[in-house]
């Protein structure tokens, strides 16, 4: 129990042997097996992939300020939004969590040493990256402007799509192994890597969810490879599966797609929930209301995943009473949901709420997740959807649920794992203040676009007619959008500033229960010289704050985490 | 529950544009709308219920300097509760679902005795034919005011979406089969038709209009469309193709000598009869154009870049063109040629087209642009 | 990292024991095998519309597989399957000797699938099925139809006797064009359709003759290729009256349905798919007996084997399924 006993009594002095001075040199980090270095150096990509996707949405969103396109031509916009949607979808939100946070805290929170196949976690980064390099490619391949979607038949005319295609596919065909493999690794860790007294119910719902995440992951991935690869070679050779010229159909390509990129929504949005849930019951010190449900929920919402495919398909041309049933199982995926939401309120409920910046973003989420969720019941509902559908209406949704609730939780994440991943605080004021800035600018950016799309505002547009009364809600969303791009730049700001100049953090600076607060900040090379003891990880009142550590220390007065493994 | 929809949404029907729907001026439209605001006002009730437990909570419940003892004691479950708040939106859903349903059945069933229309849709234009006056429009859909309408659709090359949002309909267009919706304008009036499913380079211009008119003038302007270019004077004919057909190759074909998709129609009678152009298969039209040649006369290439897009492709461009086999009436491609010999006397330099171009003929002023301006 | 007698060096540093490490292993692979399954589902999914959609192209297409090659291919699978799960056995008692002999055996059973691969594939091209539109590509010479036909042979023989006589000379070839099937109208992308009844060669014993007759019958851009092709109007020459004569190309069969080339797509994707894992699968039993033969496992440790046949019992499992599906049913 060294570790665990170095947190009670060292104070916020410099670690001297942790994962990050462990070993030194470039080659270290790129080859080493360490998960906490790994899922760092996933945590750099993802950011700087972030920062192109976002770079790009500003200039899609520059272009829209005047009717007929400010910057670009309708070509450069083509190719402009759907390297944003792809970047953002692939590159960004579906590793952000698993791959980069998880991949960090999770062995970890569950008391291993690492995670189960640390050479595969290594194998699964690095195709990450050649993945990566296959976009690249796909820009001086001759562009890609099919949106990430890929819809058939115009991705494989070759008359018309542009070069990149072949190339992006082949890039998401390798992403799609790197986040399988990750899967992989994460199922089998938290199966066959508990510490004795870390049951399935006594683990933190963070690591319930990115299980239910693993779990999409490793089940429908495989799909998403054998649709690209049919959809490459039907381009490359001509095959007749998708193209209507040779006896093709169309549709099957969206119903191959979906049945990967909705349970693929779900990647993006359940480990989310599982952060909020820590973060909100840390935050608010308070034990978690109705684990069993929320834990439940994200097993429900794993499975209710692989049969809502066909809602995104409501105007394809499929049989009205497919549309019918995919609807009805569709609202299935809103109870879950809803029940989330529910039990975090009833966690704020008498807590003791700290305003820091972690658990700003947690009820950030909470209001954003809750507009998202919403009008996802306008799109579930058939006589709305075939209004809704294709238009802002649907962009503004899936930003509220991706990028409001799968990416604001991943920043939260950040915020409330930053002290234990680089062992240094950040600025309080500046992350409350980039907060404000990432909140407001948010629901302008996308708000303003619901209205846009029950206006009937189609989406991929690059210009719009102007008698159609859309210009003043495109200028709204775009002044959002910089608003949201200042609140980024200040966040970037401080958190670099934090590695330079950050105080030094404490083991344990929010009061976390979980066993990634009891070791150092940054955490020893091992995690854990043996494998520690567990307890109820949401049980914070055998913590006190202590004023010389600037941390939470246990209580003397509560029996040692060591002696209640059992009980 | 239909009188619950009905209650809140067409009880008031509004033809205007509301906060959150635009103008409604189709049969379904109160019905969507209706179902619209039923769940808007779900949705605001949750809302306001979360995000007042949100704020109360976290405002009275905040921790406040030097508070540090924390509360092991309140409850960490409780089952009533959460059957409550897992059981009560399934009501909701499941109702939700159901006039979701409804409404989506009568969106999807067409009236037996609805007036069809064929649509075919292409990069990046509308074609609509009336089978019943014999009568194709561009770009352009007039369509009779309360009587159901069904569009029959077809796609020539890529998925697109017929979407009028003024209708609330919506119905994609794919390749390969035959899709189609149904409406029924009550408002005569203009509307504006998108296509919603991304198709390609010029998607966002892939735009059209519907015009509603009550049935007897509706009846009148396609007597008069399906007559026009037969009555046109042959020397009015190329101010009735740049005006009434051009429309159809905007997107492709400029005027002003910039390559689109397809090369320019500016000086490409004389790129013909010089015989300069020159195919992606090695040949030139002067190749082809001699003695017996299949182009000896130029307007054949011209007829058959028409009817036959792919059979010659111009070196530089992709062969993106459907066939217009069908889709034109003889006269009409007569008019396109006509238009292509004498273009610089319906386009200026700038590619701009002129109002009212001197053809020599005696009737200068053009009944047909009266339509075209509409 | 310390390496005491409780801690082994196969055992990674984060494991507990060996059995934990040994466990998740087992479950890593079977997850690892479901990806794989699911990999192959879409496959299986694209067979199953295509069946039901154009249930003629499986009838016509599955009569030009061997399933003598398919059945042989099946036995070698499956006897390769019984050696590796052998090898795991000796491994679990120790045996590292009978280990090194099955797996050799069984890498010589994922060498001769492969290469009865080669075989049929080799077929399969030279007789001009191509997966999707390269199926109709110009024809190679070598691959055109040259019936032996009796009574073509018969008019021309007679022909002959009347001294080459024009008249009987253009009988004779309306006797063959007759015997000729039409050229099918629907090849997408033929656009160079081979005129008139399609290629066609006679069998004489006159070079010559035979050239000539080539010229009647063929467009250019044929006899051109023919010409040119010494070896390939050797293997003309080989048909002797009597033999059975060569396969028709599929381009010229007139039973051939509409988008014949669906069946060899789903064909040579599946099979082909197929095959690389066959190939990875001889790859890592390669990597097995370098370790085996490196004396890396005992009876405590070898669990590289035990999934490592996990992984190839999959491999044969998927083709138990594709035999069927494509040879037999």
């Amino acid at each position: 129990m060294s570790t665990v006993d170095a947190s009670k009594t060292s104070g916020p002095a410099p670690v001297t042997d942790n994962y990050l001075t462990h070993t030194r040199g470039v080659w270290s980090w790129l080859f080493t097996l360490d998960h906490k270095r790994i899922g760092l150096m996933y945590l750099v990509s993802v950011l700087g992939s972030f920062f192109l996707g976002g770079i790009m949405a500003l200039l899609v969103r520059t272009q829209l300020l005047t009717p007929e396109g400010l910057i670009m031509d309708q070509d450069q916009y083509n190719q402009v939004f759907t390297l944003h949607g792809a970047i953002m979808v692939f590159l960004v939100i579906i590793p952000s969590i698993p791959a980069a946070l998880g991949n960090f805290v999770l062995p970890i929170m569950l008391g291993a040493k690492d995670v189960a196949f640390p050479r595969l976690n290594l194998f699964s980064y690095w195709l990450w990256i050649v993945g990566a390099l296959c976009f690249v490619l796909a820009l001086f391949t001759g562009g890609l402007d099919t949106g990430w979607t890929f819809y058939t038949p115009y991705s494989i005319d070759t008359g018309s799509a542009m070069g990149g295609v072949i190339p992006a596919l082949t890039g998401v065909f390798i992403l799609g192994f790197a986040s399988i493999f990750t899967g992989m690794n994460f199922v089998v860790t938290i199966h066959r890597l508990r510490p004795p007294g870390m049951t399935w119910f006594r683990m933190p719902l963070f690591l319930w969810s990115i299980y239910a995440t693993a779990i999409i992951q490793v089940l429908a991935t495989p799909v998403l490879g054998i649709t690209l690869a049919l959809l490459a070679v039907e381009r490359a050779f001509g095959i007749g599966i998708f193209n209507p010229a040779l006896g093709g159909d169309p549709v099957l390509y969206q119903h191959f797609f979906w049945f990967y990129s909705h349970p693929a929504v779900y990647i993006m949005i359940l480990p989310g929930m599982g952060i909020i849930s820590d973060l909100i019951a840390v935050h608010s010190h308070r034990h978690i209301f109705g684990y069993s449900f929320i834990a439940w929920s994200s097993v429900a919402i794993a499975v209710f995943s692989f049969l809502v495919w066909g809602h995104h398909m409501f105007t394809s041309g499929q049989s009205e009473l497919v549309t019918v049933v995919f609807s009805f199982i569709t609202f299935s995926v809103a109870i879950p949901s809803a029940v989330k939401v529910f039990n975090w309120l009833a966690t704020m409920y008498k807590g003791t709420i700290s305003w820091n910046t972690p658990m700003l973003y947690g009820m950030g989420f909470i209001f954003i997740f809750t507009i998202g969720g919403l009008t996802g019941l306008h799109l579930g509902t058939l006589g709305t959807d075939v209004h809704l559908h294709d238009t802002y209406f649907v962009v503004a949704h899936f930003h509220y649920v991706m990028m409001g609730s799968a990416l604001i939780a991943f920043i939260g994440g950040i915020h409330h794992w930053w002290p234990k991943m680089t062992g240094r605080m950040y600025s309080e004021l500046w992350g409350r203040i980039a907060f404000t800035l990432v909140f407001i600018g948010f629901n302008l950016t996308f708000f303003s676009q619901f209205m846009l799309g029950s206006q009937g505002m189609p989406r991929r547009y690059a210009s719009y007619p102007e008698d159609a009364g859309f210009q003043l809600y495109h200028i709204l969303s775009t002044c959002g959008s910089y608003v949201l791009a200042l609140g980024f730049f200040i966040t970037a700001g401080y958190l670099i500033q934090s590695l330079i100049g950050g105080r030094r953090a404490p083991a344990n600076p929010w009061g976390g229960r979980s066993l990634e607060w009891q070791c150092t900040s940054p955490p020893p090379h091992d995690n854990f010289a043996e494998a520690p003891t567990v307890g109820d990880c949401y049980d914070f009142s055998v913590l006190r704050w202590d004023e010389n550590e600037q941390g939470y220390v246990w209580r003397e007065d509560v029996s040692h985490p060591a002696n209640e493994a059992h009980t | 529950m239909m009188s619950l929809l009905t209650m809140i949404g067409a009880a008031a029907p509004s033809k205007e544009a509301t906060f959150w729907m635009p103008e409604s001026a189709s049969t379904v439209a109160p019905m969507v709308d209706g179902l619209m605001d039923f769940i808007n006002i779900v949705c605001y009730i949750f809302f306001a219920l979360v995000v007042a437990a949100l704020f109360y909570f976290a405002i009275k419940y905040r921790q406040r300097e030097g508070d540090y003892t924390f509360d092991s004691d309140g409850p960490t479950h409780n089952m009533a509760l959460e059957i409550t708040w897992t059981g009560i939106p399934t009501i909701i859903v499941i109702v939700m679902f159901w006039l979701g349903m409804q409404t989506y059945m009568d969106l999807r069933t067409a009236p037996a005795n609805s007036y069809d229309v064929n649509v075919t849709a292409q990069k990046w234009s509308w074609t609509f034919q009336h089978p019943e006056f014999a009568v194709t429009e561009a770009n352009e859909l007039t369509v009779p005011a309360n009587r159901p309408v069904r569009l029959i659709m077809a796609s020539q090359d890529v998925l697109h979406s017929l979407y009028v949002p003024a209708f609330r309909v919506k119905q994609d267009v794919v390749p390969g089969r035959y899709t189609s919706l149904w409406f029924e304008a009550t408002e005569p009036g203009t509307y504006q038709l998108y296509c919603a499913e991304y198709c390609g380079k010029d998607h966002s211009l892939m735009l059209a209009t519907v015009h509603v008119l009550p049935w007897d003038e509706y009846q009148t302007k396609m007597g008069k469309l399906a007559r026009e270019y037969e009555d046109i004077p042959d020397s009015q004919l190329p101010a009735y193709a740049i005006n009434r057909l051009y429309n159809r190759c905007a997107s492709c074909h400029s005027l002003d000598g910039s390559s689109g998709t397809g090369p320019s129609f500016k000086g490409l009678w004389d790129r013909t009869v010089n015989g300069t152009t020159e195919f992606t298969n090695g040949q030139s039209v002067g190749d082809l154009s001699g003695p017996g040649g299949e182009y000896e006369l130029a307007e054949n290439y011209i007829r058959s870049s028409i009817v036959q897009p792919q059979r010659h492709v111009v070196q530089g461009f992709t062969g993106a063109m459907p066939s217009f086999q069908g889709q034109l009436k003889e006269r009409q491609i007569d008019a396109l040629v006509l238009m292509m010999k004498h273009l610089d006397q319906v386009v200026d330099a700038d590619g701009n087209i002129i109002e009212s171009p001197n053809l020599g003929g005696d009737d200068a002023a053009e009944p047909e642009q009266e339509g075209a301006s509409e | 990292m310390s390496h005491d007698h409780d801690h082994p060096d196969f055992l990674g540093h984060h494991w507990e024991n060996p059995k934990q490490q040994f466990e998740a292993g087992k479950l890593g692979m079977w997850l690892f095998l479901t990806t794989e399954v699911l990999l192959f589902g879409g496959l299986f999914v694209a067979y199953t519309v295509w069946r039901s959609n154009y249930p003629e192209l499986f009838k016509y297409g599955s009569q030009f597989l061997d399933t003598n090659w398919g059945a042989t291919n099946t036995a070698v699978l499956l006897i390769s399957s019984m050696t590796m799960a052998m090898a795991v056995t000796y491994a679990a008692r120790g045996k590292m000797k009978a280990v090194v002999i099955c797996l050799v055996l069984t890498l010589f059973g994922a060498a001769g699938f492969m290469a009865i691969k080669y075989v049929e594939y080799s077929h399969k091209f030279h007789e001009g099925f191509y997966p999707g539109l390269a199926f109709y590509d110009e024809p190679h010479a070598s691959e055109l139809w040259l019936p032996l036909d009796e009574t073509a042979t018969a008019a021309k023989a007679h022909a002959h006797q009347m001294d080459m006589d024009e008249s009987a000379m253009l009988h004779a070839e309306a006797l063959v064009r007759a015997e000729l099937p039409e050229a099918p109208a629907d090849a997408q992308n033929w656009n160079k359709s081979i005129s008139g009844p399609g290629p066609a060669g006679l069998t004489t014993n006159l070079e010559q003759e035979e050239l000539a007759e080539f010229t009647t019958f063929l467009p250019e851009f044929v006899t051109g290729d023919i010409e040119d092709a010494g070896e390939e109007l050797a293997f003309a020459e080989h048909h002797e009256p009597g033999e059975e004569p060569h396969l028709s190309h599929p381009l010229q069969d007139p039973t051939r349905p509409t988008n014949a080339q669906k069946f060899f797509t789903i064909y040579f994707m599946m099979t082909g798919l197929h095959g690389i894992h066959v190939v990875i699968g001889g790859i890592v039993i390669l990597w097995l007996l370098w370790r085996t033969l490196r004396g890396d496992f005992n009876r405590e440790y070898y669990t590289p084997i035990d999934l490592g046949g996990l992984y190839w019992h999959v491999v044969d499992l998927i083709w138990i399924f594709l035999f069927p599906m494509f040879y037999l049913i």
